[in-house]
């Protein structure tokens, strides 16, 4: 939860935004971001669907580069964990 | 911005002298740190402790009780962040013991990503009761305040487990086993709230800090502030995340927050009651309190309530006094797929983290550090 995902907005309506990802779409809220102008196309760290700062886009990428990473790990565990799970619910095993 | 092999390098130049003892205490640092392998690549006496960062493991078992017993009520449809889901307590048999079980045994548990989500199915489902069970830090707090100022629809009420992140390091800092010699300050926390909240660390008790954000750069650079400052003797609070943390933090977050919440004395499950330790909702949204709306009360005959499951030794493992591997159960009794204690269930769980970057067999906990090196 704390490491939070940096997101582009590509729409704006009122506190609400379609914010961009790695081509996911999400709604985000801006409601936290009363202080600073927003507009489409700025970059912005989500965190549990709240925008909580501003970032640049170099910022943004560079944030990008380390999730790549770890969420491709963390992806192939989630398959074996499910797999190993399933031969745990398997017949015979305490 | 310097890279990662430039910092190593500075790090492996400092003269240190001696065993230095670096604790994080934020769950996404410790999977930056294991992820990246990075506690085989600094010298030998840096030694990187996971302290407190995970909020679902500091959830009160009581809480989590709470939140099951509220599940199997036919009126409510209880939602959560999915961590939350599988985290046992000391529920009877027969009973439920995890949110996860009172939704196979016909429960409306709904797994959410962000606190808008609970809004939304409190909006669709009028006729229901919908509570929002919220652990988390000043990260998940602030995006809760926002979601309560936006206006709370009447059917939903809220089950609240925050804490702040800073007053379990007081705590060890108070006590006579502090355990580390210098302190990672969590990036996006010191985002919200400012780092500000990380001065006393230094400042009272001369242990260096510095506020890191999520990569290896940022991590590293910290590291190197901390080690710089223990070689020199000369405590500060280093900002080695300024792309994020900015003095005062986020000023519309922290007014929402102060609006929305008291901060509180609050039970850490397994450690106690910490003083100033967590958020509780004020009065103006009493009737927005699932405690208060539903009555909730201790049942003070409840087995063992509040306490760890027996041989699970995760409070010890969120305050740094030992490795995850050096808790007897771990790999062997308690696993992701079949957890024993709350730190091998979440995401920032300690426990999780070790297994998931390869660390899957227990040592005895008089052996010499040996932590884990990760492979990403």
């Amino acid at each position: 939860m704390c490491l939070g995902i940096p997101m582009r907005i590509v729409e704006r309506d009122g506190f609400n935004a379609r914010c961009e990802a790695k081509g996911v779409s999400r709604t985000v809220s801006l409601f936290l971001m009363q202080h600073e102008p927003l507009e489409v196309g700025d970059f912005v760290m989500v965190h549990t669907g709240y925008a909580i700062e501003k970032m640049t886009e170099a910022e943004a990428a560079s944030a990008w580069e380390i999730y790549d990473e770890m969420l491709a790990i963390e992806l192939a565990e989630d398959a074996a964990m499910r797999a190993a799970a399933d031969a745990a619910a398997s017949p015979g095993h305490a | 911005m310097t890279d990662p092999a430039a910092w190593l390098e500075r790090i492996r130049a400092l003269p240190l002298a001696g065993r230095v003892r670096v604790m994080n205490v934020c769950g996404g640092h410790e999977r930056s740190i294991s992820r990246a392998g990075l506690r085989a690549l600094l010298p030998p006496q840096v030694e990187l402790i996971p302290g407190p960062g995970c909020p679902v493991c500091v959830c009160p078992e009581e809480d989590i009780y709470d939140a099951i017993a509220l599940a199997q009520r036919d009126e409510v449809t209880l939602v959560a962040f999915g961590d939350m889901l599988r985290v046992p307590c000391n529920a009877p048999k027969a009973q439920p013991r995890s949110l996860e079980q009172a939704r196979a045994a016909g429960g409306d548990v709904r797994p959410i990503a962000s606190p808008a989500e609970a809004v939304r199915i409190a909006r669709d489902n009028p006729a229901r009761q919908v509570v929002f069970f919220m652990a988390g830090f000043e990260t998940t707090t602030a995006p809760l305040a926002g979601m309560i100022a936006e206006g709370l629809p009447d059917n939903l009420s809220i089950l609240l487990s925050a804490r702040l992140t800073w007053p379990a390091v007081a705590m060890l800092l108070a006590s006579g086993e502090v355990g580390f010699d210098a302190l990672v300050a969590p990036g996006h926390v010191a985002t919200v709230m400012g780092p500000e909240e990380w001065d006393f660390v230094p400042a009272a008790h001369n242990i260096p800090a510095a506020v890191a954000g999520f990569g290896a750069d940022s991590l590293l650079a910290s590291l190197y502030s901390v080690l710089r400052q223990h070689v020199e003797d000369r405590a500060f609070l280093d900002n080695c995340y300024p792309v994020l943390v900015r003095p005062g933090g986020n000023p519309t977050a922290r007014r929402l927050m102060d609006e929305c919440f008291e901060v509180v004395d609050a039970n850490w499950r397994g450690i106690g009651v910490l003083p100033a330790s967590g958020f509780a909702l004020r009065p103006h949204l009493a009737a927005h309190d699932a405690r208060l709306r539903f009555d909730l009360a201790a049942d003070p005959h409840r087995k063992r309530a509040g306490e760890m499951p027996p041989g699970c030794d995760c409070a010890r493992v969120v305050l740094g006094r030992i490795y995850p591997d050096q808790c007897r159960l771990f790999g062997a009794a308690c696993t992701p797929s079949s957890p024993v204690g709350p730190c091998m269930v979440s995401d920032e769980g300690a426990c999780r983290i070790w297994w998931s970057t390869g660390k899957r067999e227990c040592r005895p906990e008089d052996a010499p550090p040996a932590p884990v090196t990760g492979d990403a």
